[in-house]
């Protein structure tokens, strides 16, 4: 699959559900299992699929997405050959969840004239799932379609397969023809061109609403839902931290939750999802929480159905209560104390 | 090639023989510690940190894992254009096959290493060490000194001073006399096995003990008394915090056991001096409904189902329910089974215990899981 495959992943996409936790950053960069960005997931499909070159176009806070990516090394994409392409936007005001814009193409034509993959892979950057493209790319070619487009159940994934020479007609006719997307092609039914669908059943999950992102995390300590999408074979790549192992200290009681490195913990953790380098202080109780990187909550705090994001302080005796339906969502770099929601 | 003011030589080929058979098929610098590290990361994260960016690692006992993990040095970020990481392997020259003989006879044989960066001064460390120390400032407190040599020392219990080499120094910290594990120590000031040479001095002490057939080749053995007996300025540099030698399987546990004190000397926390290390890549850890964790250090990747207690437990281990993990070390991939105790014990990386096997010291010694314990637990399962 080497050279024959091309990875375009459209990073443009904004959820108004999940403002809350992309004022900083796109949605491509949205911290999920503890660990990852919801990128990585697609990102490291692409490699592990064996593909190459893989080029994704970033919109409006791509600092983060950025930073989080690199040069691509930690998904082996630092190649002197192919490797990782980076295209942000020059275009300010079209859809935003248009997946695989054509207008964005069209303004980095010369990537596909320079690639030599025969079909391209176009993905969002927002679906949590560990999938091997190899299959995919068998059925396409046997099946002779023009367009595969994946679905789950019956629902599309907005992930398609195309021809790179048929997606470069398209993008390249797109005035002519009236196609602004990849969704655009396949919904109409009046062109020449043959879509297929190919049915998806392994673990899939898009991530549009902050009611979703919080019941799809919780859903990972459901020890199915975990062995579904780590999968030793295909790993799950993203950006290494060096942060020692997590160190439990006098106090500590954790139950049925993810942790990852880099946390000292000393409180109570029960249900829920603790990123890297998350401090827990004594007398603590941290349950059906989702707590990003660099977290410090203090001593006897009680947080029930909380979403913190990255870089928060809680002081000593904070009271923080939301539902499952309407997590309580703290944004990024903020402190709360346990005066100020009184 | 860019010349450098200091180039440190890595010595990472012995094989720790105490460890028995943590080391038989890798070196001594490889062998896992702290849950997700493996000791020779301490001597190249301090390099790292300490902007030393060009380090010959010397290699020979076993070093096929050695070799790829240090890779390019990329993890330590090492691998730099001018310099970085260089594995440096005995090798053949005309009729014979020249094997490091000893630690000055290792650096002796890659002279040409050192001399292609003309450095001023030479660094030499043991892969062998787990610390937390700034080279940098050691280089400065040796250009102050204008020593010839500075050899860096640690207080040891007095109790414990006759396993080590002893250094005694003159008020201005000038070394004086240097004995080798004494039997009756005068100081407690033992040598930490790191010394900065200057780069003439090493040269010709090497390239002199080179032709002394009677030699061991040696830098506590023959190196150290020969600059003493010349009177060189050999000065001693007094290094305070958490140093240990992790030769013995007691001496390895008993360091994975000090880093889950609350106040741990050896701070693997400390944002500003990190110990880098490859890493393994795993989701973070799982612990279950039914597990219980207390005061213990567990990397990513596990699956937590039982209780752990005042352990440390590296990348991928899974342990069963129902099973009590105790004062023990369990390293990478290893598979502890349902309804099993283990206590005081270090499980190799790997290790499959079966369903209910009991592991626990009878006379407090740590027990380290061996192939023929397991040959034994598994024909009794």
């Amino acid at each position: 699959m080497k050279r024959k495959l091309l990875g375009i992943i459209d990073a443009t996409t904004y959820h108004e559900d999940l403002e809350d936790l992309l004022t900083h950053r796109s949605l491509a960069a949205l911290p999920f299992a503890g660990r990852y960005r919801i990128i990585d997931f697609v990102l490291s499909n692409m490699v592990n699929s064996g593909i190459r070159s893989v080029a994704i176009f970033p919109k409006m806070q791509y600092r983060s997405l950025m930073d989080h990516l690199g040069s691509g090394k930690n998904w082996d994409l630092n190649r002197k050959r192919d490797g990782l392409f980076f295209f942000p936007s020059a275009i300010v005001s079209s859809d935003y969840n248009k997946i695989g814009s054509f207008d964005l193409f069209a303004a980095n034509m010369d990537y596909f004239y320079r690639s030599t993959q025969e079909y391209a892979i176009i993905s969002n950057c927002f679906t949590v799932f560990n999938m091997d493209f190899h299959p995919l790319l068998d059925w396409h070619i046997h099946s002779g379609c023009d367009i595969t487009e994946i679905h789950q159940n019956g629902r599309s994934l907005e992930l398609y397969l195309i021809k790179t020479s048929l997606l470069m007609k398209l993008i390249e006719t797109r005035h002519q023809t009236g196609y602004s997307c990849m969704r655009d092609v396949v919904q109409d039914l009046h062109h020449e061109y043959s879509v297929c669908h190919y049915e998806y059943n392994g673990y899939a999950v898009m991530i549009d609403s902050i009611e979703n992102y919080f019941s799809t995390s919780m859903d990972l300590l459901e020890k199915d839902v975990w062995r579904k999408l780590f999968l030793k074979e295909q790993p799950i790549l993203t950006k290494v931290k060096d942060e020692p192992p997590t160190k439990y200290l006098n106090g500590s009681a954790v139950k049925n939750s993810m942790i990852a490195n880099g946390g000292l913990i000393s409180g109570t953790v029960e249900n829920s999802i603790i990123s890297r380098g998350v401090k827990i202080g004594k007398g603590t109780v941290i349950k059906n929480c989702i707590i990003m990187q660099k977290c410090q909550i203090e001593e006897n705090c009680y947080l029930d159905s909380v979403i913190l994001d990255k870089d928060i302080k809680i002081e000593a005796g904070t009271k923080l209560i939301g539902t499952e339906k309407s997590p309580y969502v703290i944004r990024k770099g903020t402190k709360q104390g346990a005066l100020m929601n009184s | 090639m860019v010349k450098k003011t200091c180039v440190a030589m890595l010595l990472a080929g012995g094989k720790g023989s105490r460890l028995n058979e943590l080391t038989k098929d890798l070196a001594k610098p490889a062998v896992p510690f702290g849950g997700k590290y493996r000791i020779i990361d301490f001597a190249l994260s301090n390099c790292a940190n300490s902007g030393i960016d060009t380090v010959g690692v010397l290699t020979q006992y076993q070093p096929l894992l050695l070799n790829s993990y240090i890779g390019i040095g990329s993890a330590w970020d090492l691998d730099a254009k001018d310099g970085g990481v260089t594995v440096l392997p005995p090798y053949s020259e005309d009729s014979e096959v020249k094997w490091y003989t000893g630690t000055a006879s290792a650096i002796y044989q890659n002279l040409n290493y050192l001399t292609q960066y003309q450095p001023d001064y030479v660094l030499i460390l043991s892969g062998d060490h787990i610390y937390k120390m700034n080279y940098e400032s050691m280089l400065e407190y040796h250009m102050e000194k204008k020593a010839d040599v500075t050899i860096s020392l640690i207080q040891v219990p007095w109790d414990e001073a006759s396993r080590f080499g002893i250094m005694n120094t003159s008020e201005d910290m000038r070394i004086v006399e240097f004995e080798e594990k004494p039997t009756n120590p005068k100081n407690n000031l033992a040598s930490m096995g790191i010394y900065i040479f200057n780069w003439n001095i090493l040269k010709e002490y090497l390239e002199m003990d080179a032709k002394r057939h009677d030699s061991s080749h040696d830098f506590g053995k023959n190196i150290i008394p020969a600059l003493l007996e010349d009177q060189r300025k050999l000065f001693a540099y007094p290094f305070k915090g958490y140093w240990k030698d992790v030769g013995t399987v007691e001496s390895l546990w008993e360091a994975n056991m000090d880093l889950l004190a609350e106040d741990c000397e050896l701070d693997l926390f400390d944002t500003s001096w990190r110990i880098y290390s490859v890493n393994p890549n795993q989701p973070p850890q799982y612990i279950s409904s039914d597990a219980v964790v207390k005061e213990s250090l567990i990397n990513e990747g596990c699956t937590i189902e039982g209780e752990i207690e005042h352990s440390v437990v590296f990348q991928s281990v899974s342990v069963g329910t129902g099973s009590i993990v105790k004062d023990s070390v369990v390293m990478p991939d290893a598979i502890v089974g349902k309804d099993c105790f283990i206590e005081k014990t270090i499980v190799p990386s790997g290790v499959i215990i079966p369903d209910g096997t009991v592991i626990r010291s009878m006379d407090n010694e740590v027990i380290l899981v061996t192939e023929d314990m397991l040959s034994e637990l598994h024909s009794a399962y």
